[in-house]
């Protein structure tokens, strides 16, 4: 064997679910330096001269960063590993391109490691969920268009003829995130990545919803897809609500951006389309929420006793109060009490960290003693984590909503936004409080994370 | 579903919706200056990049919708108030104000102490520290933030300036003499216009509760204009102490502190606060001034002449002096 060949085994193994372990372990690192990010964040509104005169520790260069990381570097990075693990298996298969996969873990990880850094330091694009700067953003397609060939080659050589629900999720999940990513980027566009004039608001605004409804919503309904009926133990409930689910998510979610410029100088026919087809996103969500909860009807004793399904339930649960609250909050009547408030920094938390990020992590402890081929180190740590992030999520749900509410109700009768930072200041340092609860839960499921490959038990398939 | 349903099925429904809600509008939406809208010069753009690089979008919006109130909100926002901007700042949050039409509502020392720190100007703030960059990335900043409302700005802040060399001009003649000339661009209405609050115990307990949230940081903890953005401001903030020697006719200064809240002194720091308080509470912000800082009130401490000022009477004569020293 030549060095060569050496570093390329080290580097890009390709011995089975060696991708799908390699971005489990990302997303669990990705969650401490996400939510580290967070809370330097939070740390600023509750007490703003804290950290006075530190331009990489500044609010506004913070604030991406902790978005990215976290939507990005945890949520999509967890939610890969699963579904490298989940489509060859329901596919009959191994993976194909394990060398590819795991060039794709390495260039997503470089690419994650740089906006890490970079933004910190000033390098952004300004667009909200689009901040990474060019080259970044080339990584980022690079790694998605990696996976998207592991995975498509990988439906072209399966074994078993019917595509279970989760690989159309799941292989949508990245193909989309690898097209969306270009004209969301406007990356023929280097080095400001924009388009020109207000029409830009539409283009950020499509990508800036879109990178959450193409990107990490298919994947953790795919992994959800596969863990619930295997924790149940039973078929899923209906293949028809499947059906149903997975396209008219497609055909609605693609069209409801513009409900983020309801109040903005853009054309209304755009509104429009975008309010009624965000009312009728409920569709998508309820035939697969009903789909999911029927096929664990029966089995909740099964759920009880596994903290992967716990994880993943609560995940459902937290879907369903995100979709009726989005729904809700796209109407104009009531975002004009809850636009440019807290009450939408409430709503995101619950969708990536309730929904998403809960989902990944179910879908991180399910896979990842299966392709570690080894125990998790204690079960009893996954449960602490499963508390933090569960009542630092709640916590900041309850105190984001209410201030959200204060801000638009002093809003609407004249108050000055001034005036209602000291209304909301309470709320702001529960907010700090609350995170440092969910940063407990990262860094202890990382402990959990790393002892598991280090001195988990091990066991055979 | 086979995986050509699922790869062509979910790409056509994908680049359908692009066609339909992004390109589409992409060509029917021109991108035509408004009527207030202005080119930006070079200092300007270096200060939006680093408005940019520092993420200010994430807290500052720029855009004026219909139902807003306040700050900001003389002019909702137009499709070509964005022209040629790459790419447009309309933010999503409000943590601080809208600074779509900030231009010209400060004068340049006003930002400069607030960009060095906005506890300076605005005690309540969680804005950060800005004090990590240069002076001249100030200046630069400071540039692009006038420049917020194009031709609207530039107006307001051309006043600014003209009114900010007579101000300085009156402060280099003097305390007295820069008080008469303060006074002097007070209505007469208004100078003799006693506060029709009486500076009971619970009006100076509002008033210090305003005091705290909008004044101190100018006119500082004992009113003598020494507040922590004093030295970044000329003309400095005024000491109400010298208000003491210089009432109204011996007799009334209510009005006159009413008129100069409400408004503000342009040129100076001073900013209006009419768009940020109620008329009651800038009568009390006003009572605590008189009460604490020029030890003389219109109406001292009483509760039952309230509607004193509808009698078209002649106010009840000044209890006088209500402490010996402020």
């Amino acid at each position: 064997m030549t060095p060569l060949n050496r570093l390329l085994d080290q580097f890009l193994p390709a011995h089975e679910h060696s991708a799908a372990r390699r971005f489990l372990v990302s997303g669990a690192v990705w969650f401490c330096a996400g939510t580290l990010w967070g809370l330097i964040g939070a740390m600023h509104l509750a007490a703003p001269d804290f950290f006075r005169g530190i331009p990489w520790l500044e609010f506004g260069r913070i604030r991406p960063a902790h978005t990215t990381i976290v939507l990005l570097g945890f949520v999509t990075s967890a939610l890969i590993g699963a579904t490298l693990y989940i489509l060859p298996v329901v596919l009959r298969t191994k993976l194909y391109g394990e060398r590819v996969a795991n060039l794709g873990m390495w260039v997503w990880n470089l690419a994650m490691l740089s906006g890490c850094i970079s933004l910190p330091l000033g390098y952004t694009q300004g667009r909200e969920y689009a901040e990474l700067v060019f080259p970044i953003d080339c990584l980022v397609v690079i790694a998605f268009l990696c996976l998207t060939y592991s995975l498509v080659m990988t439906v072209a050589t399966r074994h078993e003829n019917v595509l279970y629900v989760s690989v159309w999720y799941g292989l949508g999940g990245v193909l989309w995130t690898a097209v969306l990513w270009v004209p969301g980027n406007v990356m023929w566009r280097p080095p400001g990545g924009a388009m020109i004039g207000i029409v830009d608001a539409v283009w950020l605004w499509w990508y800036g919803h879109n990178i959450f409804g193409l990107a990490t919503t298919p994947m953790a309904v795919a992994v959800a897809y596969y863990i619930i009926p295997r924790i149940a133990r039973k078929p899923l409930y209906s293949h028809t609500l499947s059906l149903i689910g997975f396209w008219t998510l497609l055909a609605l979610y693609t069209h409801i951006g513009a409900h983020h410029l309801l109040q903005a100088p853009v054309p209304t026919w755009l509104k429009t389309v975008s309010v009624i087809d965000s009312v009728a996103m409920v569709v998508p969500v309820a035939t697969v929420l009903v789909n999911l909860w029927l096929t664990m009807r029966g089995a909740l004793r099964e759920f009880a006793d596994s903290w992967p399904g716990k994880l993943i339930f609560a995940g459902s649960i937290w879907y369903l109060i995100t979709c009726i609250q989005g729904p809700l909050q796209s109407l104009p009547s009531v975002q004009r009490h809850t636009h440019f408030n807290n009450w939408v920094i409430g709503h995101a938390h619950i969708a990536v960290l309730g929904f998403a990020g809960m989902t990944a992590l179910g879908g991180l402890w399910y896979v990842l003693p299966l392709v570690a081929r080894r125990k998790v180190y204690s079960q009893p740590l996954i449960g602490l984590q499963y508390w933090l992030v569960l009542i630092g999520v709640a916590g900041f749900f309850v105190v984001l909503t209410a201030a959200g509410l204060i801000q638009g109700e002093v809003w609407n009768n004249g108050g000055t936004v001034y005036r209602t930072l000291p209304m909301i200041a309470p709320y702001l340092m529960a907010r700090a409080m609350f995170g440092m609860l969910i940063i407990g839960g990262a860094f202890i499921g990382l402990y959990n994370v790393v002892m598991t490959l280090v001195r988990g038990e091990p066991h055979e398939s | 579903m086979t995986p050509a349903v699922v790869i062509i099925g979910s790409m056509a429904l994908f680049w359908a919706a692009f066609l339909g809600v992004v390109v589409i509008p992409t060509v029917t939406m021109p991108d035509r200056p408004s009527d207030t809208w202005r080119a930006t010069s070079a200092a300007e753009e270096r200060g939006r990049r680093l408005y940019i690089a520092d993420g200010c979008v994430y807290c500052h919006s720029q855009y004026v919708r219909p139902q807003d109130w306040a700050e900001g909100a003389q002019r909702i926002a137009r499709a070509g108030d964005y022209a040629r901007q790459q790419p447009p700042l309309l933010g999503s949050e409000r943590t601080g104000p809208d600074l779509s039409q900030q231009g010209g509502e400060h004068p340049d020392d006003w930002h400069r102490a607030h960009f060095t720190n906005p506890r300076h100007t605005s005690p309540a703030s969680v804005m950060p520290s800005f004090s990590f960059r240069s002076a001249a990335q100030i200046a630069d900043l400071t540039r692009y933030v006038q420049s917020l409302g194009g031709k609207d700005a530039d107006l307001r802040v051309a006043r600014q300036q003209h009114w900010k060399g007579l101000a300085v001009a009156a402060y280099a003649n003097g305390p007295d003499a820069n008080v008469a000339w303060i006074h002097s661009k007070v209505p007469e209405v208004w100078r003799k216009m006693p506060n029709p609050y009486p500076a009971t115990e619970a009006s100076l307990a509002r008033g210090q509760r305003i005091y705290e949230l909008y004044c101190v940081g100018c006119h500082g903890p004992s009113g003598d204009g020494r507040g922590t953005a004093q030295p970044y401001l000329d003309p400095p903030p005024l000491n109400f102490a010298l208000l003491r020697r210089n009432l109204i006719e011996g007799k009334y200064i209510g009005g006159v502190l009413y008129y100069q809240i409400m408004n503000g002194i342009t040129g100076t720091a001073m900013p209006y606060f009419k768009t940020q308080l109620e008329s009651a509470k800038i009568w009390d912000v006003s009572n605590y001034v008189a009460y604490n800082f020029i030890g003389y009130v219109d109406y001292p401490l009483r509760t039952d002449q309230i509607d004193a000022a509808y009698e078209n009477a002649e106010p009840p004569p000044p209890k006088g002096f209500v402490k010996d020293q402020p």
